[in-house]
């Protein structure tokens, strides 16, 4: 019988769902800073507005902060409140789910795996901008995993606002 | 459609039929309660059902310590604030709602101040913030709509700072939910049928929505089957008690239903179209309903289509083919909204409401998009869709 590797899933899920969240919150940062779309949705979004994902009660977690008219500016890890919106996993393994492309946003909130706390039309917009980047970065056939429906995206659209994303994020890391 | 996970929670007692007021005093002797506050409106008080309820307490060894009937139709924090001074005042123990939807909101968040020892109620806005069980607090519908009494939120308005503070805790479920035919019977024409369709909606959003699950789905189901046999009848025969008591527990079990699983873009359009014009919740539900199922029926034909049979019996649904199934489901509401409306005048379009202008449609559309209630939907909805929506809903 062949021999599996084995790898302890468990000690995986922590240190992929931290990383998850850090590509995540960066990717939002660049998102906003080339996409039009996230860009609209950024502008409606009451000023100096933080949002934070995190796992309760210690998890990974990473915030972002409006800045300017447009831009999100991620704030890392270890950022403190208050936020004015605050979407808490109940448990790592169901922030696994949602970071692994398992389970939608959407459907985590249906599945009352998700906390949220704060002012909801603010939720909204933050949740549409998630989707739309998600759409951008994210292959199509992952992207439709995680989104209630995949946006009507050109491919050369998509390729090209993905690339610019990841440049974005690239040149944010080298500026620090 | 299968479903990976789901909770479901419903700790409220019903207590419900002929008589059903009377059980109070003993419940609330359970409860190690003996002086209870009344909280309603001056329209409750005024149609003498709150007699109902003072007689209920005749021979019982109890009396109402206080009735407090100045709640208006949109409550605000200083309203709580000032019920719950009078609550301590008078040394209460206990709280019984008698109303609709801003009677209960606000006796909620008097038992959160009351039971808190608070006087700020700002301070327990938010998800989760009260953690220990509040004051005994019954309630006791006057309208078959809101659901409130199985609901675990309130939302009320601090009207100094501008916003509208929800308030959302386990702890704020009532301990019994009192369903008596006498508290609906005078319930004129035009609200019955606008909170039994706001019922109606509960129970059909609860069954499509995003969080779904097998026991709301029942309860759904229920309720959906109960207002399609009574509203009818309830409009043809008002003071038919039997009747008026399947609506009352229609709403309840809807109630049930969406406080588990949710509500959708049907309530994302009609939050926006109350707030902006300024109309009746109910109003909004009836008017949306049908557009918004038929936005929908891209993912949930399956679950619109089995609707048909609560709505419209086994006859109908045996002989209709099962494509065809979420088609008529729809065109049976559709029915039913135009036979309300010949009764009532209950307005099926924007442009029937005679309140609302065609330029406040995009407006309408991004009020929505913002709607909490717009995540559980089956079916993302964008800008161009909810104008599209809005636009057919003319």
């Amino acid at each position: 019988m062949k021999q599996l590797l084995q790898v302890d899933k468990g000690k995986l899920v922590r240190p992929y769902v931290a990383l998850m969240m850090d590509v995540i919150g960066r990717a939002l940062e660049a998102s906003s800073q080339v996409d039009e779309v996230i860009q609209k949705e950024v502008r409606r979004l009451p000023p100096d507005c933080r949002f934070e994902m995190t796992v309760v009660p210690n998890g990974p977690s990473f915030a972002v902060q409006k800045q300017g008219e447009t831009r999100l500016k991620y704030l890392g890890g270890k950022a403190s409140g208050p936020f004015h919106v605050s979407l808490k996993f109940k448990h790592l393994t169901h922030a696994f789910l949602v970071l692994s492309f398992q389970e939608g946003t959407a459907q985590s909130f249906a599945n009352d795996r998700v906390l949220l706390d704060g002012e909801i039309s603010d939720a909204m917009k933050i949740v549409r901008c998630l989707n739309r980047m998600e759409s951008l970065i994210l292959p199509k056939v992952i992207a439709e995993k995680a989104l209630k429906r995949y946006p009507q995206l050109q491919f050369k659209e998509k390729v090209a606002e993905g690339s610019r994303i990841y440049k974005q994020v690239v040149s944010n890391l080298i500026r620090g | 459609m299968s479903k990976p996970y789901y909770e479901f929670f419903c700790p409220v007692k019903v207590v419900a039929g002929n008589a059903a007021l009377e059980h109070i005093p003993h419940e609330l002797r359970t409860l190690s309660a003996q002086r209870p506050m009344i909280i309603t409106d001056k329209g409750v008080h005024g149609a003498g059902l709150i007699d109902h309820v003072l007689a209920a307490f005749e021979d019982s060894g109890m009396e109402i310590v206080e009735i407090y009937d100045d709640v208006p139709p949109d409550s605000s924090t200083t309203v709580v604030k000032n019920i719950a001074d009078i609550y301590r005042q008078k040394n209460c123990d206990s709280i019984i709602a008698v109303g609709g939807g801003s009677v209960i909101d606000t006796s909620k968040g008097v038992n959160i101040l009351v039971s808190e020892e608070g006087n700020d109620l700002s301070e327990f806005s938010g998800v989760g913030v009260i953690k220990k069980p509040l004051k005994p607090f019954f309630v006791v519908p006057t309208t078959a709509g809101t659901g409130s009494e199985v609901t675990l939120v309130a939302v009320i308005a601090d009207l100094e700072k501008g916003v509208k503070l929800p308030f959302t805790s386990y702890f704020l479920l009532p301990n019994a939910a009192i369903l008596d035919p006498r508290m609906t019977l005078t319930l004129p024409a035009h609200i019955t049928a606008m909170t039994a369709m706001d019922a109606m909606t509960h129970a059909i959003e609860a069954f499509t929505s995003l969080a779904k699950n097998p026991i709301s789905d029942a309860y759904a189901t229920g309720a959906i089957k109960k207002i399609s046999e009574n509203l009818i009848p309830v409009l043809n025969t008002p003071d038919d008690a039997e009747a008026r008591l399947e609506l009352a527990q229609a709403s309840t079990m809807a109630g049930i239903a969406f406080s588990n699983s949710m509500v959708g873009f049907v309530h994302s359009l009609g939050h926006s179209l109350g707030a902006l014009c300024h109309l009746p919740h109910g109003l909004c539900m009836n008017l949306f309903l049908p557009y918004v199922l038929e936005y929908n029926l891209q993912t949930r034909a399956d679950a619109i289509g089995e609707l048909l049979l609560p709505l419209a019996g086994a006859d109908v649904y045996a002989r209709t083919p099962q494509a065809d199934r979420a088609r008529q489901a729809i065109n049976t509401i559709r029915e039913m909204r135009d036979e309300l409306y010949r009764r009532c005048k209950l307005p099926r379009t924007l442009s029937e409401t005679g309140k609302v202008s065609k330029d406040q449609l995009p407006k309408l559309a991004e009020m929505a998009l913002d709607d909490g209630s717009i995540i559980m939907n089956p079916v993302e909805v964008d800008m161009d869709d909810a104008l599209a929506v809005l636009e057919k809903a003319w």
